[in-house]
This record gives structure tokens, sequence and C-alpha cells, in this order.
């Protein structure tokens, strides 16, 4: 039997050389012009790829979650181009509302016939990553926003150099998005496919906008989507950015979102992580400027054999910014969560105020939650906090539930809701809140099937 | 309504109960009355059907079947209450949702009707009223920010809501103030009906002033080895449990 470190080495040897036959292509690597700071970008996040090789859990940040089932598979790139034959009522299936504005990707691939983005608001552009312009391929690959071990950003190198497609939302000053929808469809196929999406979301001054970004499997079968989200929100803009990755559960999902603050300027974000056979959210957050405000939280749903991971990083550069990290986790059958969250406060940014939570619920013997705080402050003026808790559903509240006629099934399931729901609650703006409630209730009827 | 008869009953592989005999016909109420530590809260846990409790030995019959194998949401919906000494909060989750729950399972259990939105708010005005309690109760989590004193009206609430046979009130009375305690005691009074019986388990006599028991019974050290009329309780208010203890360890 072959041991997982060289079956890593093989698979990363055939990405290296899928890599060098498209820059040998050389061409357009991202639809216009020939950039050549871009092409030695790129070539450069090869090299460092290269170097590294798929992060291994002897790199601290993913001492919890194992590539060694991605690394061992034998991807290849998804579709280069063409019309995805999807029917609308698909697309409607999982559409925020009827009438939301929205961005389709089949395969990684844009698909304007299925996007709806002709009623866009005055200020507000949203494209493919080909229409680019010059300033948004910069900022699109800029370096993470908070700094870590080269080694652990090695799937951002790796996009960076095949990234082919994704989307383009830029808000400009004082424009306003309500809601729009990143739509993101894989249809798996005969051999393992996999897309490297690169995303860009800039807020300028004083705008404000929902988005939505929607993961989803058509159909079961393995492949992998490797996102990268770069987000610039800009003083007086708010961005609520919520997530809800549903893969089919044979897939591999990595997303790292990398987001920059300005003053006053305010970015809330949920995650809502309910597919893929194995999942690393990486949410990175940089608060740039005074009374910067990240409101982070997310649910991880893991059941059967599943690997969910959620890995933030928030640092606080300036005085006077403010971060909340709520994350709750219900693992049941011989799932795994992580939940990996740093918080680090540089010398000067004086009243800091940053809060973390991480809550577990174990539904079976055999489920398994793992949660590493990171606390580094270097401010004396700060207020941080930080807890975690793991633990079955309280027996004395289910009791008190059965006492009233509820029987256990229905008890478990109204405490499960409660969990979650709390968390809910707090998504802003009735479409995303009502449609990340729907995607929860499809999950615990899925779990209530024999 | 209810005969409990020689019941043995076991915690944590210690014995609590050592021999229980009482009888509650239909429509009384009876008070359970003993020092701490007698075994008071047990006898409640074990009549709703509380996991951690072993029935070791002896009976509880409820209309004539035995109790000690069934689930507690069956205890429910055969007609058994249980109002908590603590009522657990439980944050997310409201009281309308719950209790609609409740309501319905009850309900369907006994082959009535399930209550829409409407019916149940409108049951549930009604009996809020009867407990002097605001409306806005209903939207809020089930005891989260309540006092002491709203935690244990919204155990009678409950119990109007459920409409049963036989309520076990296990110390209802303790960490009231004299006006909330007032306004419970008039609730449990309200609640008073030919064929509905009552069973409140207090440490203290003061409850009873409110609310007058048919009869009375001394639990100590998991026994009850005394019972009599009202008058009893005033006695033990008077003399204290000193005599009973040295009478049954004796």
């Amino acid at each position: 039997m072959m041991n997982a470190d060289s079956s890593i080495a093989i698979a990363h040897d055939r990405f290296i050389a899928i890599a060098h036959d498209r820059f040998a292509e050389a061409g357009t690597p991202l639809g216009g012009v020939r950039l050549p700071w871009l092409e030695s970008l790129r070539r450069d996040a090869l090299e460092r790829f290269r170097r590294t090789g798929f992060p291994t859990t002897k790199v601290e940040a993913w001492k919890f979650t194992n590539l060694a089932p991605l690394a061992r598979t034998d991807f290849v790139e998804a579709i280069a181009q063409g019309v995805a034959d999807i029917a609308t009522a698909v697309v409607d299936g999982y559409r925020l509302t009827p009438d939301c504005h929205l961005a389709v990707f089949v395969d990684g691939r844009f698909q304007p016939a299925l996007s709806d983005l002709g009623r866009l608001p005055a200020g507000t552009r949203v494209v493919s990553l080909s229409q680019a312009d010059e300033a948004d391929l910069r900022l699109v690959t800029a370096p993470p926003a908070v700094d870590d071990a080269p080694s652990a950003r090695a799937l951002v190198e790796f996009n960076t150099a095949l990234m082919q497609d994704g989307v383009v939302v830029h808000l400009g000053r004082g424009a306003v998005l309500d809601p729009v929808q990143l739509l993101f469809l894989t249809r798996p196929g005969a051999a393992p496919r996999v897309a490297h999406v690169r995303n860009l979301l800039v807020a300028e001054a004083g705008s404000s906008a929902t988005v939505v970004e929607t993961h989803v499997g058509l159909g079961r079968g393995v492949y992998w989507t490797n996102a990268v989200t770069q987000v610039v929100v800009a003083s007086n803009a708010v961005l609520r950015h919520y997530k809800l990755q549903a893969e089919d559960e044979a897939a591999f999902h990595t997303a790292a979102t990398s987001v920059r603050l300005q003053r006053n300027s305010a970015y809330r974000a949920f995650m809502l992580s309910l597919g893929a056979r194995l999942a690393r959210n990486e949410l990175d957050v940089l608060l740039a400027g005074e009374n910067g405000e990240a409101r982070l939280a997310g649910a991880t749903l893991a059941r059967g054999d599943q690997h969910l991971d959620t890995t933030l990083r928030v640092e606080h550069a300036t005085a006077r910014a403010s971060s909340d990290q709520d994350f709750r986790n219900v693992v049941d059958g011989r799932a795994h969560a992580v939940f990996q969250g740093r918080i680090r406060v540089a010398p000067d940014a004086q009243k800091t105020d940053a809060r973390q939570i991480n809550r577990s619920l174990l539904l079976s013997p055999a489920a398994v939650a793992d949660s590493k705080p990171e606390l580094e402050i270097l401010a004396d003026d700060v207020r941080c906090s930080h807890g975690a808790t793991v633990g079955d559903l309280d027996k004395d509240v289910l009791f008190y539930l059965r006492a009233r006629g509820l029987d256990e099934a229905e008890a478990r399931a109204t405490l499960i809701d409660a969990f979650v729901g709390e968390l809910l609650d707090g998504i802003e703006g009735e479409p995303a809140q009502a449609y990340l409630r729907r995607a929860f209730a499809d999950w615990t009827r899925k779990g209530a099937r024999p | 309504m209810l005969n409990i008869e020689n019941l043995h009953v076991e915690v944590e592989g210690k014995e609590i109960l050592r021999g229980v005999d009482l009888v509650l016909p239909a429509g009384e109420v009876h008070a359970v009355m003993g020092p701490n530590g007698s075994g008071k809260s047990t006898l409640a846990h074990v009549l709703a059907g509380h996991e951690g409790y072993n029935v070791t030995q002896g009976r509880i019959l409820y209309r004539g079947h035995d109790l000690t194998a069934m689930e507690p949401e069956e205890r429910a919906r055969e007609g058994i209450f249980l109002a908590f000494q603590y009522p657990v909060e439980i944050p997310g989750v409201t009281n309308a949702n719950f209790l609609k729950s409740a309501v319905n399972a009850v309900r369907k259990h006994r082959g009535e009707p399930e209550l829409d939105a409407i019916e149940f708010l409108k049951l549930a005005r009604d009996k809020l009223a009867l407990l002097r309690m605001d409306e806005k109760l209903l939207s809020r989590a089930i005891n989260i920010g309540f006092s002491g004193g709203e935690k244990k009206r919204n155990e009678i609430f409950q119990m109007a809501m459920l409409d049963p046979q036989l309520a076990v009130l296990d110390e209802t009375d303790s960490g009231l103030d004299i006006d909330a305690l007032q306004v419970v005691a008039d609730g449990i009074n309200a609640l008073r009906r030919p064929g509905r019986s009552i069973l409140m388990i207090t440490h203290y006599q003061r409850l009873l002033n409110y609310v007058v028991p048919d009869w009375v019974h001394v639990l100590v050290r998991g026994r009850i080895v005394k019972s009599g009329g009202k008058e009893l309780a005033q006695e033990l208010e008077a003399k204290g449990y000193a005599d009973m203890i040295k009478a049954a360890a004796a």
C-alpha cells in the first residue's frame, strides 16, 4: 500500500505539470490582455506551492485537518469553457429570492445565460473575473489580509497559479446592492474535477450590500472547489456576507476569504457549513481602520463521516475596532468539526474589543469537535474574551421537555433547532435569514429520514 | 387517582424512598411535607418519570395503571403534570412554540383536534390572565431572564395550559415573596376542580395557608410517618420536624 506522503507528492507533481502546461499556452490567463506582473505573480505562486506542497497536519494551522484524501485524488480541471446545459428550474431551486440579482457559476465558470444581472442598481458592477480590470486584478491577487506561515497558505498559492474564473462585485461610493447572490453549482463528472474560483468583493466608501454565496453540488460525486475571495470594505461601508456551503457529501471544499476593513466600516459574516466530505472555511479579517466592526458567526452541521473545519484569523491593527466571533458546531455520527479562532491585537491597537465563543453539541459518542482559540494580545488597554464549550444535550432540559409531553426525538430536535436558531436570528435581512433557515431545516429533515 | 404502594427508590445507588404508601383520591388536594433530605423531590421526580430515579420495589398506580415503566412523555400525555422546583432555562425556544407542541402532543394523545396558532393564542391569553402574566411571556425564550417568581408562575401557567388530571407541585412556594406567593396560590386555587388531584410538596406550611389541603402527609427519611388533616401542617409549623425525625430514627 502506498503511504500518504508519497501519494501526496505524486498528486502534487501532477498539479505542477498542469500549471506549467497552462502557462506554456501563454495566451490570456484571465480573459483580457496579457499582464506581465500578473503572469510573474502566478508563476511565483506556483513556485511557492511547489516548495511547500499540500499542507500536512505537521503545519500548525492544519493540525486538525488532514488533506491526504484530497491530495491523493487525481483531479482534472473542470471543463475549460462553454455554456452549461442546466435548466433554469435547477437554478431557481437554489435561488435566494425569485428576483434577486444573481451571478451563476457552473463548474467554476461564469454563466451569463443563467445569471440575472440586468437590473443592477447605479454604481454597482457584478462581472466575471474575465472582465475584471487591472485594478480589480491587483486587489483580487493581493496577499491574504493576515499573516500566516507560507506552508499554511499553499491552497491559496495553488489557486493563484491556476485560477480561471470567479466573480467581481464592485460597489461604487454610496451604492446599495441588497441582495446579490453568487451561486456556484458543480456537476460531478466521470473524473473528479477541481475548480479554482477567485472572487473579489469591493465596497467603496459609504456603500452597502448583502452578498449571499451558495455552493452546491448537482448530484453525487467527487469534486473539489478551491475558492479564494478577497474583500475590501472601505470607510463607512457595510457588507453583509452570508455563505451556504452545501456541497455534495463526496466533495471537497476549501475556501479562503480575506477581508480588509477600513475606518467606520462593518463586515457581517455568517457561514452555514453543512456539505462536503471534507471542508475548510478560512476567514481572515484585518481591522485596518478605527471603529471598524467585524461580526463573524457561523454554524457547522456535520454528520456521517464529514470533516468540517472553520479557521478564523482576526487581526486588530488599529485602535478602537471591535470583532466578535460566535461559532457553533452540531456534530453527529462519526463526524469531526474543527474550530480554530485566532485573535491578534497589535501593540498600538488600544481600546480593542474582541470576543470569541465556540460551542459544540455532540450528538453521538463517536462525534468529535476540536476547538483551538489563539489569543495574542500585545496592547494593554483592551477588552478580549473567549470561551469554548463541548457537550451533549442537557439531560435535565430534555427531561423538562419530555415531562411536558414532547417525545425524545421532538425534544432533541427542539434543542438543536434552538442552538442553531439563536445564531440564525442574528442574520440581517429577511431573505438571507429565511434562506439559511430553509437550508438548516432541509438538513434537519434529511437527518430525520430513516 | 394515585395509589403509591411500598415505593422504594434509589438515586445513584442510594436508597432515598424506603417504602412510601400514599393514597390521593380524585379531586383532592394533598400536601406532602418534610424536612430537607426526606425524599420530597425524589417523590416528585419519580412520579414524572425521571430516568435517574430507580424504582426498586413497590408500585405507583395512576388511575389503576402502573406508571413505573412509562416514559415521562407518556405520563404527561396521560395527564400527569410536574411543576418543577427549579424550572430549566432554555435559550432559543420560545414559550409559545414549546407550549404549542406540548399542548398538541397531549391533545393528540387524548384524540382531540390539535390547536392551530389562533386557537392556541386564545387559550394562552385566557390562562395568562388567570396568572396575571403578560402576553409578552409567549414570545420570550423559556425562563430566560425570568425572576424566581416568574419561573414559578410560568410553571402554573403551563399547568393551566396542559389541563392535567394529576398535578405534582414540587416546592412551588420556595423562593417566592409574599406577593408572588399570593398570585401563584390564586392560580392554583383557580385550577382546583372536581376530578383533578393535586399533590403539593413543600417544606413550609406557608403555601398551605393559601391553598388549603384536604390532607397532609409527613415524609421523613423516605417514609410517610404521619398523615392527618390540615391542622397537622400547623402543628408542624409550631413544633418543627425534630420529634418526627427522632421517632423515625428510633
